[in-house]
């Protein structure tokens, strides 16, 4: 074998698994994709070098999310998600319209997501930037195209009329893990949704008041929630959940986006260093873990929160009789 | 003294409330300004003190200043002789540009305003790479630039506070008026266990810490607080998480000194440095 | 009646940040400033003595139009009054407010803002105070409706104020100026005199602390006095901010 042959495989190995470089590498594309204040030399060293030792600036372990605080507004669908300080407000709303032409049997389904100055000083008002991008893409394969909600339930009248259904996603506070939160309130946001009730009578679409009929909730198919990875040191260590400096000094992102039956419905590559395929396999599975803990947890929240609305609705129902 | 005074922007500031020490002239620190107030006689104008911020007034007695202290989350803004943590951006040929706060234009720190520099000694700094610095000069007039010094300009050295580099450790973020605070109790002369400015935890942390080896610290006004425990050996990367947290937690929850020090012994513990 | 509820400082990234909820409107509010910082898209079209102040509407379920370009150029001019642009470290510089309608009602394509334009103007002065931008002074808002038989409501509902013959929104800065006045419908100029007669009562009518430090009752009568709210949510907030130091003295 010529010797230039010999050499070929261990330069291109030199190159691809190097150690991060001190100077901004362009390995960290979600670094550069956010805009945000890049990381100090002794920030970025430090976390890597604690993740060598398994131990994470906020004392969690590599699998474990930060605490996650879900809460309701008043309307159905408003929901508020804390993820450590990352915060996130998702309302849902719903509104009737004219199907699509070529989809005369479907509802249509929106999730909107704009970066304002409010979740990071870095992103400016009115401006769409990378990540704002990105996002969207993650979200909109994880529930929209996975059709986690059920477009089909929202037609009303063939071709005349049917339901739209809007996610807007306002982003309060970022520290990392948008993706991950993001999903988490809107599929809350969808489950806890009730749209107003509407028949079709003599071809004619009557909507009914809130007060009226007993609102309808969405028909969900199935719960996808996407799990963000960050690889660090080439690959030797694989979290969950990072914050906004750990995914700064990330060398690479993978992201998943699995439902309770373990069904993979999204899987992302997008960015960084490579990643061993058999690293894909085992964490799917902690990511099954992951989307099974959080959805629990998102069922108990909204249930104990319905149930509250109900005693609410009972009460005032009694009294509204009583005052008859 | 008298009930603590909350003001608004617009409102004045009481007489009642400055220093009466007549021998200085009084100096206002942030948040007031003096307006001259015309007055129903011609040739008299009286001149009143009003906030322009929310705050808590304080004074200074010895020193004869009065100041609002305002919200403890507010950006930081570079005031000469201030102590801040910079992080190199680029350098040009006289100048490393440095960032002080994030997303504000770059401060100018002089390739030789370190200890000792000269040409061919002076430090080569990356970017990324962080700097204990004195705010010299805030300019004059409008889009003025900030310089920042590593080096008492009177005596060449680079002051007892140990500007320079900053080698290794970590930063961690808190808010700008915990940050005044942690100054000021990091460079008391207090007695070990003392509570400063409502800060128990840099003393406590010492005790807990210092059959580790200790750890150093390098406060900045910009929000910023520098940890190397690096005589720690193995507990190194733990002990300065712990820090790290216990400084962090303290601000953000605003804990009283003996909440403080009971943060400091359970975060020890859960880091199973104690 | 029930008052509206503030909190303060409730964001970590931003500079400065409160959120308001009313009652009556049901609207919900975040709003947050980043100050003073770099505009770099905006470079040429800063003033050179001055901090330029941008505010940004986002409305709670529907996509930004002409409506929140609008009330955003009523924000900014109010706004740009009292904020004291040429104190040190903001000439040149950006008071990006950015303000999130998190609950309440969409503001529907085409309709005015004057029902939720108090509510805003409240939460940038109190998200601008809360990021210690400098101020001139501070001011209080209010939201009258005249029904059609003459009589003036105070923060009318929705429903009450689309039934109104005309709607007014006025602020007036602490030193007791009329900084604001937004009309909309039809009305005589005596009935906009007792609406600012009555504005002024709810602004202005609480507890002022007088130039020696005494506190003047005034009387607002039962309405919520803003001024006195906006004055209070500061002053707890502080107070727990500051209670180490509050405490041991």
């Amino acid at each position: 074998m010529r010797p230039a042959t010999a050499k070929w495989p261990k330069m291109v190995q030199k190159k691809t698994f190097d150690r991060p470089r001190r100077d901004s590498s362009p390995r960290c594309a979600i670094r550069k994709m956010s805009k945000e204040a890049p990381l100090s030399v002794a920030e970025r060293e430090f976390i890597l070098e604690a993740l060598r030792e398994n131990v994470r600036l906020d004392g969690r372990g590599a699998d474990q999310f930060r605490s996650l605080n879900l809460s309701f507004g008043d309307e159905y669908g408003h929901v508020k998600l804390q993820l450590g300080k990352t915060s996130i407000v998702v309302r849902i709303s719903s509104e009737v319209t004219k199907p699509r032409d070529d989809r005369p049997f479907d509802g249509l389904f929106n999730i909107n997501l704009e970066l304002s100055a409010m979740g990071s000083p870095a992103w400016e008002n009115g401006r769409s930037n990378e990540l704002e991008a990105y996002v969207t893409h993650v979200l909109d394969s994880v529930i929209r195209r996975s059709n986690a909600l059920d477009t089909e339930s929202l037609c009303i009248l063939k071709g005349v009329s049917c339901w739209s259904i809007r996610a807007d996603v306002h982003i309060l506070d970022y520290d990392g893990n948008l993706t991950d939160a993001a999903c988490i309130a809107i599929m809350t946001g969808l489950q806890h949704f009730r749209r107003p009730d509407a028949v079709v009578r003599d071809g004619q679409v009557i909507v009914y008041g809130v007060e009226e009929r007993v609102p309808v909730a969405l028909n969900i198919t199935h719960k996808p929630l996407s799990i963000t990875f960050n690889a660090f040191n080439e690959g030797h260590n694989i979290i969950v959940d990072a914050t906004r400096k750990e995914e700064q000094s990330s060398e690479g992102e993978l992201v998943i986006g699995i439902n309770n039956g373990g069904d993979v419905c999204f899987l992302s590559k997008f960015s960084g260093a490579p990643v061993d395929a058999m690293e894909v396999v085992t964490r799917s599975n902690v990511a099954l873990e992951k989307v099974k803990e959080i959805n629990a947890q998102v069922e108990r929240v909204m249930q104990a929160d319905l149930a509250k609305r109900a005693k609410k609705g009972m009460a005032e129902e009694s009294r509204a009789e009583n005052d008859r | 003294m008298s009930a603590p005074l909350i003001l608004l922007p617009g409102d004045e500031v009481p007489s009642d409330h400055l220093p009466s020490n007549n021998s200085n002239p009084l100096k206002l620190g942030p948040g007031l300004r003096l307006l001259s107030q015309p007055s129903s006689k011609p040739d008299a104008t009286s001149h009143v003190l009003t906030a322009t911020q929310a705050g808590l007034v304080t004074t200074d007695a010895k020193r004869n200043t009065v100041s609002i202290l305002s919200f403890p989350n507010r950006r930081y803004i570079p005031t000469v002789n201030d102590l801040v943590i910079a992080q190199i951006h680029h350098s040009s040929i006289d100048y490393f540009h440095c960032m002080v706060t994030p997303h504000t234009a770059h401060a100018l720190l002089g390739q030789l305003s370190f200890e000792g520099a000269t040409k061919k000694t002076r430090p080569m700094l990356k970017q990324g790479e962080l700097v204990y610095a004195r705010v010299l000069s805030v300019g004059v007039g409008a889009g003025a630039e900030v310089e920042l010094t590593c080096v008492n300009p009177a005596t060449g050295k680079s002051e007892p506070g140990g500007l320079g580099p900053l080698v290794g450790g970590m930063v961690f973020e808190v808010s700008t008026g915990m940050a005044a605070r942690l100054i000021r109790a990091s460079s008391s002369s207090a007695e070990q266990g003392d509570v400063i400015d409502g800060l128990a935890v840099l003393s406590e942390l010492g005790k807990k810490l210092e059959s580790l080896g200790g750890f150093e610290i390098a406060v900045g006004r910009n929000g910023k607080v520098w940890v190397d425990c690096s005589n720690a050996g193995d507990s190194a990367i733990k002990a300065t998480i712990a820090i790290g947290r216990c400084l962090q937690t303290t601000d953000d929850k605003r804990l009283n000194p003996v909440d403080q020090k009971k943060l400091v012994t359970r975060i020890l513990r859960e880091m199973k440095l104690a | 009646m029930v008052g509206p509820t503030a909190s303060l400082s409730i964001l970590s990234r931003a500079d400065g940040s409160a959120s308001l909820k009313c009652p009556t409107t049901g609207y919900n509010v975040l709003g947050s400033v980043n100050a003073p910082i770099e505009l770099p898209a905006r470079r040429d079209a800063l003033k050179p003595e001055e901090a330029t102040v941008e505010v940004f509407v986002k409305p709670g379920n529907t996509t930004a139009g002409v409506g929140e370009r609008y009330v955003e150029g009523i924000l900014r001019s109010v706004l740009q009054k009292v904020i004291l642009g040429r104190e040190r470290g903001f000439p040149r510089r950006g008071v990006v407010i950015t303000l999130a309608i998190i609950g309440g009602d969409a503001v529907e394509r085409g309709d005015s803002y004057l029902n939720i334009l108090p509510t805003l103007l409240q939460v940038s002065l109190l998200a601008l105070l809360s990021a210690a931008v400098p101020m001139s002074m501070t001011f209080s808002t209010a939201l009258l409706g005249v029904t059609k038989s003459g009589d003036i409501i105070c923060n009318p509902s929705a429903a009450e104020a689309k039934a109104a013959s005309s709607l007014h929104v006025l602020a007036f800065s602490s030193k007791g100026h009329l900084l604001l006045d937004e009309s909309q419908g039809r009305f005589e100029f005596e009935q906009w005199e007792s609406v600012r007669e009555r504005a002024f009562s709810i602004c202005r009518g609480m507890a002022t602390p007088g130039a020696d430090g005494d506190v003047t009752m005034g009387d607002g009568g039962d309405e919520a006095r803003i001024n006195g709210f906006i004055c209070e949510t500061v002053e707890d907030h502080l107070h727990r901010d500051y209670s180490w130091k509050i405490d041991s003295a």
